[in-house]
Parts: structure tokens; sequence; C-alpha cells
């Protein structure tokens, strides 16, 4: 590309020959009006609004799709170009409705915005305005089509960066409509950007319908917990309620998207189910009391029941903050104790250093194949997908080894179906293909793996690959062998020269793992839970859901001899029916604190409302049971103290032996999937998101062979899931994706 | 009359293959066969020949041409746009009626200079019969070996397909052609990129109309100066001129540019008894009317009839006489542009709604002396701004209509009723 000089408004300017006037325009900070143009958009040219004049064309041009070139003299603000501007303006209103007073993007409207300027104060238009009928498109977009501009962005939006194309435009001329093409409404994960790229009020946010008029409300610039990317958001707030989240800028990290689970998860945090008092069981029977009464009761109760360290155990959600899980292993380890685990839902909670993770976001726009392990990638990390499906977009191809054929928004060149029990034989093919190939000596145990022509093909894939990467997710939390899982796909990616993310821990747990949260030689989640400690602390922990044993973690701490402290921000049954004191914290965006992302970017955050009713932010109260249990080192008097402490710790980097030794397992698992509506207590509570198709899904897929082995049938119910019977899913599995917690399950 | 594209009209038989032969058809391409004839002498001729495109906008064919990046890697693609729309328009119809080898052989010497082996002809969906014959014609071709991989073992290849379309006006438009041919909606591209190097399917691409292809072929075979010296200057040859309207004969006349619009209209058979000229569309329904008396004075070339105020357009001479209403007729075409609007750009899609009806409040008798100024300042803010020429086509009537029979327009806001008696 060339660097040429253009001229604007009388303006010398610099661009690259063939770059488009308005993204020059836009970094020089001229100001063109537009409503199709988006920078993370294809070009349309439809709206016509940033017609501008350019010396030597008869007509006004738009500024969008008009290529630069050198000694171009360009007009923006002439006469010609106004004119054109004007008349535009002027038909985009003839059949706009002008309910400004009533439409939810008042105040916040392109339209309004460039009327004021480019608008006449007299209609001339005197026939009979066009009216649109809504169909309803789900549960969190609001549609008034009458306001529609036809701009198409959603359309573009949906067709580019979702890749599910939803919306499109139907009809010509003044009868085009935008609207879905089916009638099972909208689908995809990142739908609700389509709400932020509308530049009238023809799509806006359903649960903020009619809540508060936006200048009301204070932006507060704040980060999304609920997975590893930790996008970048507003939250918007009136009267300390979140009233809407919308996403803020950062390139680097959720460019200008953000997922429908970081969007509208805020309304479970305004959820009546919150824990606001503090309580304190007595007798079998709770009773709400003040802090005071309950702290002295917890630290009583601790000190009481675990006489030495090794009696307490401590387990903590992994969406809590860097500083709580801090403070929280602090105050763990201060007590003696080593027995401490965020990894609540693994069969066998492996060490993270076995495969960490090595590639950037931005680098994931650049590799050329990804090979995705144990993963439904979409619905679980959806902004860490759509930069993968930007890859593919340019020519990445894709294979996957999953339990089952997932809906990917891109084409899977080449997919192996593997139950957990032969996961590891699956990877040990492919390893052993990678190193046959390079005529490498092979370790022992890969001399009795079998090698298929699935196995060669991927290992092609990952070696004719320059830029390959190798991507592991949730499901093998689940498995009992995932610390081998894990040594494979490192072992893959060495022997392909592959660059490794590790998707199976999400929310914060880098942050868990920074401060190591986790036992060095005491017990982990899984033997916390079902070995003879006495006292536990839980953070926000809710077993039902949480713990991959539900029901034996609910009996244990349910025991006589068990006192259990539970640090909660919503109120639960199960935690309810075990724990002794109840203390309630501040869940999201009411609580400041840091996430550390899959890139280890540290983004810290203050509250954006005060906690609700009587709770308190998490590190608050850990840090006064610190104190009253006579704890040293927490004299801290502000959060960020906490972080600075926390992150100036050097992670520990010693090497980790996993003997891949293909562990006997059973003859049929299950690979338990939440839908990500129901990743943690936050987004379960929020009611919108619950609505959706992606929300709503609840089913025990089981193919033909293993449904017959389990004397399955249509209608059944697995584990309390319905049983669909299909053949997507590997033999010897079933596969689980629902809302419902795990406890239901055992009932 | 009638010398090159429609010169089969009278035989027997007229769309076959032998017909075709018998009058010197296919005797370029057996040329270019055997390796006699180079892309580079055939663009010089049609320089020469001075053949301007036929579908409306009149460009240079061999200048256009000449833009393909023949030598660039990858597919090309010619297209033929034999979707024929324009009201008052049916000569293409004919051509490929009665002449549709005229119309392979020409796609074919395209497809050779500018190195494109595959050739669609995108045919207008109402158009069964000519879809027929031109398939059948193809077979024939293929049949014959004219055309496929490696023809004849010259190592040239072509291969043509034709496709129908499905009724949309605005699939005339190229780009729109183009979206509709890749099987999207017809909806027109923004230019530039220009087809010749983003076109169908992203490649580069020619699309002609399907006249200008089916000239090709008599131009390569007697000479590009014949051809021009056919017609004037600046408009080379003959042209097909579909005379509608009120003439005793309504009909299709291929004659030599710059021949005098009353000689044509003579052809036609003139006016019915006691009728007098009111006004001409000469170029289809989207160029400006000419009232009378400019009409009589103008020649059917490109510069002349610019000069009397309109474009030549596709050769589409809609004749009105005394007894037209004008402000009937105008409603009636923006009635047509309102519809054809294909919705996506603002302007277009908003302004010929709103054109139209308050065109047909008029009619309805609701209308307001400040109407005729609203329309045209609506007209005038469409012109220019749109994606596509139908903006332009939709604003241009109105404008004419308006300016040249005002006082039919006053007449009928004022009376509710129109000026003109038989049709009032």
């Amino acid at each position: 590309m060339v660097d040429i000089e253009i001229e604007i408004d009388g303006k010398v300017v610099h661009g690259h020959s063939g770059e488009n006037l308005i993204s020059i325009a836009d970094r020089e900070g001229i100001e063109i009006p537009r409503f199709c143009y988006h920078k993370k958009l294809s070009v349309a040219a439809n709206c016509r609004m940033c017609l501008v004049d350019i010396e030597g064309n008869p007509n006004a041009q738009p500024a969008c799709s008009t290529p630069s070139s050198a000694g171009m003299k360009v007009h923006t603000k002439n006469e010609k170009a106004k004119t054109a501007q004007k008349a535009v303006m002027e038909f985009l209103l003839i059949n706009h409705p002008l309910d400004c007073p009533i439409c939810d993007q008042g105040g916040e409207c392109e339209l309004q915005d460039v009327a004021m300027e480019y608008g006449s104060n007299v209609s001339r238009f005197n026939e009979g305005k066009r009216i649109v009928d809504d169909k309803g498109i789900g549960a969190l977009i609001q549609t008034d089509m009458t306001r529609c501009i036809h701009c198409t962005r959603c359309v573009r939006f949906g067709a580019e960066v979702a890749g599910i194309v939803e919306m499109g435009a139907t009809g010509r001329g003044e009868d085009l409509k935008i609207e879905p093409f089916l009638s099972e409404g909208i689908q995809s994960e990142l739908s609700g950007n389509m709400i932020d790229v509308c530049p009238v009020g023809a799509l806006t946010s359903k649960p903020f319908r009619y809540e508060v008029r936006s200048w009301q409300m204070n932006s507060i610039q704040t980060i999304a917990r609920h997975d590893l990317v930790g996008s970048n958001i507003f939250t918007q707030t009136h009267k300390s309620k979140v009233k809407r989240v919308v996403a803020r800028d950062n390139e680097n990290i959720n460019e200008t998207w953000i997922s429908d689970r970081d969007r509208f998860s805020y309304q479970g945090v305004n959820n009546e189910n919150r824990v606001l008092i503090p309580k304190i069981k007595i007798e079998g029977e709770w009773q709400d009391t003040s802090w005071d009464d309950a702290l002295d009761f917890a630290t009583n109760g601790i000190k009481k029941h675990a006489k030495e360290g090794s009696q307490f155990g401590t387990l903590a959600s992994k969406n809590a903050t860097l500083e709580e899980l801090y403070l929280l292993q602090k105050f763990t380890r201060g007590l003696g104790s080593d027995n401490l685990d965020y990894r609540l839902d693994a069969s066998n909670p492996y060490n993270a250093k076995v495969l960490e993770s090595n590639i950037s976001l931005t680098e994931l726009e650049t590799i050329d194949h990804a090979l995705i392990v144990n993963s439904y990638l979409r619905l679980e990390q959806p902004m860490i997908n759509h930069r993968i499906r930007k890859a593919t977009l340019n020519g990445a191809s894709v294979s996957t080894i999953n339990a089952k054929a997932f809906d990917f928004n891109y084409r899977i060149s080449h997919s192996v179906l593997t139950s957990p029990q032969n996961t590891v034989a699956t990877l040990s093919g492919i390893l052993k293909a990678l190193l046959d190939k390079g005529s490498q000596t092979l370790p022992d145990y890969l001399n009795t793996v079998t090698v298929h022509q699935t196995h060669i093909d991927i290992a092609n894939a990952l070696l004719n690959a320059k830029h390959p990467v190798v991507v592991l997710g949730e499901h093998v939390n689940g498995n009992t062998c995932s610390d081998q899982v894990a040594k494979l796909v490192s072992e893959i990616a060495k022997a392909s020269d592959a660059k490794t993310l590790n998707a199976s821990l999400t929310g914060n747990t880098h942050s868990a793992e920074r401060v190591n949260f986790k036992p060095d030689n005491g017990k982990n989640a899984l033997q916390i839970l079902s070995s003879d400690l006495t006292a536990f602390a839980l953070f926000d922990v809710y077993p039902n859901f949480d713990c991959i044993d539900s029901e034996n973690a609910i009996k244990h701490l349910s025991r006589d001899d068990a006192f259990v402290v539970a640090m909660n921000s919503f109120d639960d049954e199960s935690v309810l029916s075990f724990a002794n004191v109840i203390l309630p914290i501040a869940s999201f965006y009411e609580t400041s604190g840091t996430h550390i992302n899959v890139d280890n970017i540290a983004q810290s955050y203050s509250a954006s409302v005060k906690s609700a009713g009587e709770s308190k932010p998490g590190w608050k109260v850990i840090k006064v049971l610190a104190d009253l249990l006579n704890l040293q080192g927490f004299d801290f008097t502000d959060s960020s103290q906490i972080a600075d402490e926390a992150l100036s710790l050097t992670p520990s980097i010693s090497e980790i032996e996993v003997p891949i030794n293909n562990s006997e397992m059973p003859n049929v698992t299950t690979v338990w999937q939440y839908t990500p509506y129901a990743s943690d207590v936050v987004v379960r509570h929020a009611s919108s998101l619950q609505q959706t198709r992606i929300g709503q899904m609840s089913e025990a897929s089981v193919c033909k062979a293993t449904a017959k082995l389990l004397e399955l049938s249509e209608g059944d119910f697995y584990k309390g899931v319905p049983v669909n019977i299909n053949e997507s899913v590997a033999e010897g599995c079933v596969f689980v994706h629902t809302h419902l917690p795990r406890q239901l399950g055992v009932v | 009359m009638n010398n090159i594209c429609l010169k089969s009209i009278d035989k027997d038989n007229p769309s076959s293959l032998a017909t075709y032969e018998e009058m010197g058809g296919y005797k370029v391409w057996h040329k270019i066969l055997h390796g006699e004839l180079s892309p580079e002498k055939i663009l010089e001729e049609l320089k020469i020949s001075g053949l301007r495109g036929r579908g409306g906008a009149g460009f240079p064919t061999g200048l256009k041409w000449s833009f393909m990046p023949r030598n660039q890697e990858g597919q090309k693609y010619v297209v033929c746009n034999s979707d024929e729309g324009e009201p008052g328009t049916c000569h293409d119809r004919d051509i490929l009626r009665f002449n549709p080898h005229s119309v392979i052989e020409g796609m074919a010497i395209a497809g050779y200079v500018m190195n494109a082996t595959v050739g669609y002809n995108y045919i207008r969906g109402e158009f069964m019969e000519p879809y027929y014959r031109f398939e059948e014609a193809l077979k024939e071709a293929y049949d014959t070996g004219l055309l496929g991989t490696n023809i004849n073992g010259s190592k040239v290849c072509f291969d043509l397909y034709s496709h129908l379309g499905a009724g949309a006006y605005i699939c005339g438009e190229e780009t729109a052609l183009l979206e509709s041919l890749e099987g999207k909606k017809g909806q027109p591209r923004f230019k530039p990129p220009f087809p010749a190097n983003v076109g169908l399917y992203g490649k580069p691409t020619t699309i002609n109309n399907t006249e200008s292809f089916a000239s090709v072929p008599e131009i390569l075979s007697r000479g590009g100066q014949w051809f021009a010296d056919l017609g004037v200057v600046n408009s080379g040859g003959t042209k097909c001129f579909s005379v509608t309207g009120n003439v005793k004969n309504p009909a299709n006349f291929e004659i030599p540019m710059g021949t005098p619009f009353s000689d044509l209209l003579k052809l036609a058979g003139g006016l019915r008894k006691g009728r007098t000229l009111k006004g001409v569309i000469p170029g289809g329904s989207s160029t400006p009317l000419i009232p009378a008396a400019k009409a009589m004075k103008m020649t059917m070339d490109y510069d002349s009839i610019e000069k009397a105020g309109s474009m030549l357009g596709a050769g589409s001479v809609i004749v009105m006489d005394d007894t037209t209403c004008m402000v009937k007729a105008l409603t009636r075409l923006a009635h047509f542009y309102y519809d054809e609007s294909c919705g996506q750009c603002t302007p277009c899609r908003e302004g010929t709604g709103w054109m139209y009806r308050v065109l047909k409040r008029i009619m309805d008798g609701q209308g307001k002396s400040e109407d005729l100024n609203l329309l045209l300042s609506v007209q005038d803010k469409i012109i220019g701004n749109t994606i596509c020429a139908l903006g332009d086509a939709a604003a241009m009537p109105v404008e004419s209509f308006i300016t040249h029979f005002r006082e039919e327009f006053e007449y009928y806001i004022k009376h509710g009723k129109s000026m003109v008696e038989s049709d009032g």
C-alpha cells in the first residue's frame, strides 16, 4: 500500500492508496455523517448519508465506498456535499416514525444526532407513513422495525461476525424488510451486538425496555468476568442498579463486541434471590443476624472445629476476583491448611501448568489451522471462538476431537468423535502419527498405540500449517484422565510446532493459578469433599451446580461434625441445608477487583454499584475474618493493595510429570456441559438469557448403540435430562448439555 | 433496414444454425479457431467500428473489452445482458428469437479476445420463447463443435450457458445481474470496483448487451470501417429501434444511426388519422421526454438526441399523440419505478414511493399547487445520489414531463381532471 496525500476540506491528510475516504476522515477527526458504515463490517454504501463532493466528479460520492487516490480533493461540508447529505436525511426521515419520546434509543440515537444537523424542522411528506410488523426475535432483542432505516448493519453483523445468517433483507423497494429468515428467533451467542450496531431504535435491548432514559444513567468502565477473555464493558447504572451493559472497545481483547452472556448477565445481579443479610444456623434453624454476630459465630466455629489447620478446607468459585482468591488462600494457609481449590468441576483436578496457553487473542486471528479438543468453543468462549472464525475467513482450517459434533460457525475439515475414555488413545494416535512423520523416536507409551487414518489426517493438517494452534476446552474437566489429555495436547503441540490455548479452566482461573489457589501438598477439591475435614470455607460455591460430584459434596458437607462458613452472593437451597453461617458478599459489578485473562493481562475494575442489601465485598469479609482469627498480613485498606501484593508474587514454574497410562475407565461415561447461561451463579439468575434457545438447551445426547446398552429410549430421562438419541455422539458416552444442576440428576 | 442483428427476421427457420451459416455466420469464429485473427486485431476493428454499448449507456464496446486484464491469471467471464426490461424495449427479444447464433458467436469472440473461457447469457424471466430458442441454438453450436473445451484442437475454449431471470427489472442493471447470476438477491453493487476487475464470483467480467454482442460478428467479417460508415460521427453503424405507442405499425426497425426521427416514424406507419404528435420518449422509459417540435427535428443518434435533451438509451421509442394525458402517463411510469426499486439505497427506496404517491394523489383529484415543485425537488434529490442508475431513471421522466407539460399538470391539480378530453 502506498502512502498518499489527499485534501479533505482544505486539510492535507495522508492515507493508503485505495483506502476508503471515510476511514481517512475518521482518523483525522473530520466528521462525516453515516449510518450503514461500520468500521468492523463490510462496506454497503446503501444509506448514502456519507455523500461528499469530490472535485472533478459531477455527482456527490459516498465516502465509505470511494477509494482514495493521490491528489484527491474532497469536500465534506461544502454546498454540494451538504445538499446531498440533507437530501438523504430527508428521505430517511419521511417514513421514520419520529417516536423519539417513547424510543429507548432516544438520546443515543445516530439518526437523532445526525438529524439535528442535517434534518429540517418541517416535514414535506404528507402521505401515509410506512408501518412494519414486528415478528419478535427472542428474549434479548426488542424489535421496532418501523424505525428501521435499512442500513443492514445487523444483517452484515450476522453474516460476517456472528457467522450465523439470521437477519436478512426481504422484499424490495419500499417493502424491503429487515427480518429473520426463520421464525425460530435469533440463536447466535453474540446476538446482542446487533443492538450496539443498530444506529436507530429498531433493535434495542429487551430486558432494558422502558427501564430508564439513556441520559439518566452513569456509564462505568469495567470488565466482564464470565470467561477467559475479560471483555471490556460499560455498566450503565441508575439509582445504584446496573440497568444495562454495553461493549467497550478494546482492540486487543474484545475488539468492539461482547458475548450475550457478558451483556445480559447483569440481570442476575439484580435478581431477588440474593443473600442480603448475614445468617446463622442455631439448632437447625436459620436466623438473620448482625455482621458482628455472624463473624463471631463463624470464627468461633472455625476455632472449635478446626483445632488443627489440616482440619480446615477452602473452596472458591472460579469467578472470584484476584483479590478475593489471594486473600482466601492467605487466610487458609494462615490457618495452617493447604487444603484449598477452585477446580470444583474436575473429576481429576489437574495442574494447569501441564498445558499453558502461549498464544494471544490477536495472534489467534493469524493461525492457519486449529485443532479443537474437548470443546464446544463457540458457546464456551465466544470471543476466542470469534478470533478463530476470523482466521477461518482468511483461509484457516479447523479440526475437532470431541464427544459430539457441534454446531460451529465455521466449517470443520476433520472431526473425530471420541468418548472421554478413548480420548487418550485418539490423542496418542495423533501424536504417534506426528512423531512418525518426523521420524522421531517414540516414547514407550506410544508403542502399542494404533494409528488410524483420521489421526494421520489431523497430523497432516497440523504439519502442513505454518501457524497451527491446539485448543483444549471444558469437556476435559470431567475426564478422570484429564491430566493425561492435557499432557498429550501439550506433546502434540510440541511435535507439530503449534501454539497452545488452554480454555478448559474458565472464568478468572488465571488469577487462581497466579495466587496458587490449589494445594501444594494438601487436599484438592475432590479430596476436601471426601476426607474427614471438619471446618470449611466456601466462597460463592453452589455445590449442586458447581461440584462434579455434587451429591457426595452435599452429603459430605452436611455431616454433623462439619462446620461450614459460606460466603455467598445468592441464596441456595443446598447451601442452606449444610452451611452453619452465611455471610452475604457482593456480586459482579458490586466489588472492585481484578480479572486476569487468557493473555495474562490483569484488568482491574472498581465497583459500579454498591453491594446489595448488607452484603460486603468479598475481600473485606475475608480480611475481617482473618483479623478476628488474629492472622497476620491482612492490613489492607484498599483492594488495589491486595492486587499489588498478589501480582508481585512469581508463580512457581516446576515441571510436572504426567505418566500416560490410559488408565481403566468405565464402558460408558458422561460428559456434562452446562449451557453458557448456566456457567456461573450470576448468569444462572439472568432471566432473559434463560429464555433464549441457548439458555433452554437441555438434552442428553446418546447414540443408538449406547442407548441400547443403557436401555435408554427417546422420552426417557438420563440424570434428569431428556434423552435424545442421535448419531452425532461418540459411542460409549452420553453428552449432556443442560441448564439443570447436576444434583437434579442424582435425585 | 434490418441488415445486421435482425437480418434473418424474414427468413424461413430464422434461428437455425443453417440459416445463420448461410448468411455467413461463424466465419469469424472459424477464422479465430484457425488462428487467423488475433485479439489485438479484433479490438482494433471494434474501435474503428464505433460500436457503442446498445444496452443504454453507449459506452464504446472496443474500449470496454480492452479494459479486461486479459493476461491476468485465473478465471474470467463474459456475460450477456438479455434482461431486456426497459418499458418500450423489445428488440433484444427478437434478436434472441430470430438470430440467436449471432449472440453466441459474438460472445464466443468476446471470450476469445478477453481470455474468458466461460460465458453466461442472462435472459429476462418472462422471455420463455427466446430462452428456448437460444437454448436450441446453443445445443446446435455444441453439437457441431463450435463451443466447448479445446474446440477442434484449436486450444480455444469457450463454454456458454443461458440463465433465466426471475422477473425483476433491476436485474438488468449489470451488477444486480451478476448478483442474481450468483444466486443472490438482485441488488446493484456499488462501484468501484467495476466488473472488469471484480465481477462475477469476484472475477474479471465483461458485460455487454445482446445487440452489442450480436453486432460483433458482422463488424468483424465486413470490417470496422464498413460498420462505422453506416452511421454518423460518434454513432457508428446501425441500431435496432423498438417503436411503440401511438403509431400505426409498432415494430422493431434496425436502421442506420443518424436516420431522422421523422423517417423512423414513417417506417412505423406514422400516427393514426387526425392525430398530432405530442411527445416522444426516445430511449426507453428512463430517458427524458422530448416534446414534438424538437423530436421532429432530431436524428436517431447519440449526439442529436442528447442535443434534444434526452438520450438514445436502449433505442426504445415511445410515441405519444395528442390523446395522451401526460399526468396519467407519468403516474404510470412513477408506479413502475416505485414497484421495481430494489430498496437497497435510501433515495430510491424512499423517493420513488414519495413521487408516486404525490402523483397518485393528483390523479385522485387531491393535488395541491405546491405538489409540482415538491416533485421537482424530490426528483432532484434522487438524481446522482443512488447506488445505481434506477434512481436517475425514476427521476428523469418526472423532471421532463413536468417541465415540458407543466400547464397540463397545473390543470389537473386545479380541476381534478385531465386537460386531455379523450383520456380524462
